[in-house]
């Protein structure tokens, strides 16, 4: 289905000052991210640049903004170009020029017209009758059912749109879930593509927008309804601290060497990283416009990609994770059970020894924080099998 | 007398309604709702001081180093921790980045299109618009190319994010050539807001949303690269700020001269300040510490502030101060007369106050902060030549000097970053490699007093046994669109809509301009 790309379009991308090279780089890295060869680097420019522009609504709702704000940090293509030559973004709260009725009237009349595909950002606020989200003078959920039951895809961007994210965690006082959830509760069959993280990471949203637009359907999608080449290996996994890990070099918080083991890049591991459980392609795709990412800064991932789409799984990453700082899950609440607190203190002190087999640490648990979950062998470690030490 | 209702505001972090009154052209009385109540608070209890750090930050994805940096410095003051001189720096270095980062992203992306009519800029003689820029001394772009792409946008019909905007509006006052260098460098900003938010990547791994500032210090390391990175982007967005958006400022401000008669508001202002010195004094603070009745100004006292809930759906205590308040949600109806808000209405001495960069920049300015001064000396000049009389700095407690403080403000900042970027320069030659220092107690009571690029924000956090007992926060927005208190008194940014005038009532775009100014 490739089409020619528009010749004005290049000059569009010229009088911004980016080249026809960056933009064919640009298509070549998306193919790589949804998990095609380069060589479809051309279709995938003509999917952009090509044809009327793909209707879509961005809905707000139990939101921070962060996602939105997320966008913009993106490197190429850059808003413009999403916004201008990718989609027609007929509302979008926190960008589009009109407010009140008339940003109302532009749901209204592409609902209407039908064909479109919706984003949405935040949490699904169900809370006191559905009131805490109010959004012209009704119940956010209203809008939420009326605008996805009529969409051809929906996409929940950031964990708080996939599951409840923070919002969601205990005691939940706004009752917040997320949007696969309330819409299968609801008897509505829109396809979801879950893209956890927070704030979600911009060039994913971009790869699964390309991805519809070249083949007209959701990228394949493992048991979270996430795209399957996103969510796949663990951060740990493609960590460059890793090394480190092998070699059992930890940063020690608080130690005199704390700095000296930071400016080594030691791992971050003994500091509460959940890299090993936490599945999405951050230490590649990193974040602002590739420049870094939170473990590059020094600081342990907290394992906001962690999703419970449909509950019954890890439980929102706030709660999976809490208290990030440290390898051991939560136990101020009743019901947890199987916490090893000296185990696994010891585990991690003598790194040597062959303990690290414990490393999704602590084990599942019935209360209302659940114990994060317990990783299978990785790949690396199935291909890299030593007698002594290290990650097995 | 006509009613009308704004909801969704657009262009703002979060959800927000406007009710105006409107008679003879003129808003008569308005009311302001906030849209979203979530639980952050109760979220957070029961967690450990450093989870809040992670979680309290997601308040705001436009401001969460902000909130981020409140929380951690409300349990270190709960916890009695002071931190070494090189987080002081590295978190003024970050929070520094998020308010250029917000302030170019406000200015062009949230509330230009107030005043800027993109579709006017169609018919921009582009050899005009070369010699306007060059007059008003700001920078340039490929004018033509930048019309030839936006005719070719309209031609094509699917409007996107600009459908159904208020192009044409009367009270769009800019000449076509104006409006397409504003729309020159709307494309522009939204590359400088990233670069700024690069330097929070570097040194918070990524925003929105940051990583390192947790209570005790910062877990990032400085290194030379690493300086050098954030120097060079420093530099970039700090040209376009000099270079670009003071110069527009300069260049729209006199087509909209009106706007210094009106959106007044309450004329009461609060600063707790940001950006410590090394004294670590919230009164040395580069933006300092102080309030204002008028511009007569006294010492604001954090026991002083409580929040009222007449109007507000909550059950909960009333008039609490946060070191002891509740939140507990409870919906009832939306009525006027009772209550219509998820925003509680905060007072400091029963007072509402505004807060944002013209409470900051005003506080600096009578306090006499040099490089404030000249600023906002310099630009009532160029105004008052504009206007063909003197200006007083009152003139400034108007729709038009709230916008012009905040990107004034940021001139400021970026300025005082340079500083801040040679501190830790200094630090990294001079071998100190102190970053985080470990909390020693686990009990105590504190608050977070500091600014988000929005205006006076507090955390109040009391800790018990290693874990949060309670905790309140009071964000900026929480001062400015406060509904009614239990006297009836309005809050800043109602006050601030009444005397508005509105040209036509069904595209009640000047209200619009009132609410963006305050950036909720």
């Amino acid at each position: 289905m490739a089409q020619e790309v528009r010749g004005e379009f290049y000059d569009l991308l010229a009088a911004r000052g980016v080249t026809r090279r960056d933009f064919m780089k640009f298509c070549g890295s998306v193919a790589a991210v949804i998990g095609l060869s380069e060589v479809y680097a051309p279709q995938i420019a003509s999917a952009i640049a090509a044809g009327t522009l793909q209707p879509a609504l961005w809905l707000a709702h139990g939101l921070c903004t962060g996602c939105t704000e997320s966008m913009a940090q993106i490197g190429v293509p850059d808003v413009p170009t999403i916004v201008l030559d990718l989609l027609s973004v007929n509302y979008w709260e926190t960008v589009m020029a009109a407010a009140g009725t008339q940003a109302e009237d532009n749901i209204t009349a592409t609902v209407d017209k039908g064909g479109y595909i919706v984003i949405v950002e935040g949490s699904v606020m169900t809370g006191q009758g559905g009131n805490v989200l109010r959004i012209a003078g009704k119940p956010g959920v209203d809008e939420l059912k009326e605008v996805c039951s009529k969409a051809k895809a929906v996409i929940a961007v950031g964990s708080c749109a996939v599951d409840g994210g923070w919002v969601a965690g205990d005691p939940n006082p706004a009752k917040a879930t997320g949007v696969q959830a309330y819409l299968a509760q609801n008897g509505i069959k829109t396809p979801v593509v879950n893209l956890p993280t927070c704030p979600v990471n911009p060039e994913w949203v971009v790869s699964v927008l390309v991805d519809y637009l070249l083949v007209g359907a959701l990228p394949p999608l493992n048991e979270f309804n996430e795209p399957k080449s996103l969510y796949s290996e663990t951060i740990h996994d493609n960590c460059p601290r890793r090394g480190h890990f092998e070699n059992g070099e930890f940063v020690q918080f608080g130690s005199a060497d704390q700095t000296a083991q930071e400016a080594a890049g030691f791992c971050l591991y003994q500091m509460g990283c959940k890299g090993p459980q936490t599945k999405t392609t951050c230490p590649l795709v990193r974040w602002n416009r590739r420049v870094s990412w939170c473990v590059e800064s020094g600081s342990p991932c907290i394992g906001c990609g962690t999703a419970d789409p449909l509950k019954g799984g890890p439980g929102n990453w706030v709660d999976a994770g809490t208290p990030f700082l440290s390898r051991l899950a939560d136990t101020r609440l009743p019901g947890i059970g199987g916490v090893q607190p000296s185990t696994i203190g010891a585990v991690v002190g003598g790194v040597a020894a062959a303990g690290l087999v414990v490393h999704g640490v602590v084990s599942a648990s019935k209360g209302r924080i659940k114990g994060v979950p317990q990783e299978s062998e990785k790949k690396f470690d199935s291909k890299n099998k030593s007698s002594e030490g290290g990650d097995k | 007398m006509a009613r009308v209702a704004i909801d969704p505001i657009t262009r703002i972090e979060g959800h927000l309604r406007v009710e105006i009154e409107v008679d003879s052209g003129v808003v008569k009385d308005a009311w302001v709702s906030g849209g979203l109540y979530r639980g952050m608070e109760t979220v957070l209890q029961g967690r450990a001081p450093a989870d809040a750090f992670y979680i309290a930050q997601r308040i705001c994805g436009v401001c969460p180093i902000s909130h981020g940096h409140a929380s951690t410095m409300g349990s270190e003051a709960a916890l009695g921790i002071k931190i070494p001189n090189n987080a002081r720096i590295v978190r003024n270095i970050i929070e520094g980045a998020e308010f250029l980062h917000s302030h170019v992203l406000w200015f062009y992306t949230l509330t230009a299109l107030d005043y800027v009519d993109v579709v006017s800029a169609l018919s921009a003689n582009i050899a005009d618009t070369y010699a306007l820029a060059e007059k008003a001394g700001t920078t340039t772009a490929d004018f033509g190319a930048i019309q030839k792409r936006l005719a070719g946008f309209v031609k094509g019909g699917q409007l996107s994010i600009f459908t159904n905007g208020y192009w044409g509006h009367p009270a769009m006052k800019l000449p076509a050539e104006l409006n397409l260098i504003a729309v020159a460098h709307y494309l522009e900003a939204l590359q400088i807001q990233a670069q700024a938010a690069e330097i929070i990547a570097i040194m918070g791994g990524k925003f929105p949303h940051f990583m390192t500032s947790i209570p005790g210090g910062t877990s990032w390391v400085a290194s030379e690269q690493r300086l050098a990175d954030v120097l060079f982007r420093w530099q970039g967005v700090s040209d376009f700020i000099t270079n670009t958006m003071i110069p527009d400022t300069l260049a729209i401000a006199p087509f909209y001269l009106e706007a210094a008669g009106y959106g007044k508001g309450v004329g009461n202002f609060l600063a707790w300040g940001v950006f410590d010195d090394v004294s670590m004094d919230p009164k040395k603070r580069v933006m300092p510490r102080g309030a204002l009745t008028g511009l007569t100004p006294f010492d604001p006292k954090p026991e002083e502030v409580t929040e009222f809930i007449k109007h507000s759906w909550y059950d909960s205590g009333d008039n609490l101060n946060p070191a002891k308040g509740e939140t507990k949600a409870d919906f009832t109806t939306y009525d006027l007369n009772g209550k219509y808000s998820w925003v509680k209405a905060p007072r400091l001495n029963g007072k509402p106050m505004e807060v944002g960069p013209l409470a900051r920049m005003l506080v600096a300015y009578v306090d006499g902060v040099a490089p404030v001064k000249a600023l906002v000396d310099g630009a009532l000049g160029a105004l008052s030549k504009a206007a063909g009389k003197k200006l007083p700095p009152t003139v400034l407690v108007s729709l038009l000097g709230r916008v012009a403080a905040r990107n004034l403000e940021a001139k400021v900042i970026a300025d005082a970053m340079g500083g801040w970027i040679g501190e830790m320069v200094a630090a990294v030659k001079g071998g100190d490699s102190k970053y985080f220092v470990e909390a020693t107690q686990s009990d105590g009571q504190g608050a977070g007093l500091w600014e988000a690029p929005r205006g006076a924000l507090g955390h109040w956090v009391n800790v018990s046994g290693g874990k949060i007992a309670n905790y309140q926060v009071v964000t900026p927005s929480t001062w400015d669109c406060s509904p009614r208190d239990d006297a009836g008194v309005r809050g800043p940014m109602e006050e601030a809509l009444v005397g508005t005038p509105i040209a036509d009532p069904t595209k009640p775009l000047e209200a619009l301009r009132i609410v963006h100014s305050f950036d909720p």
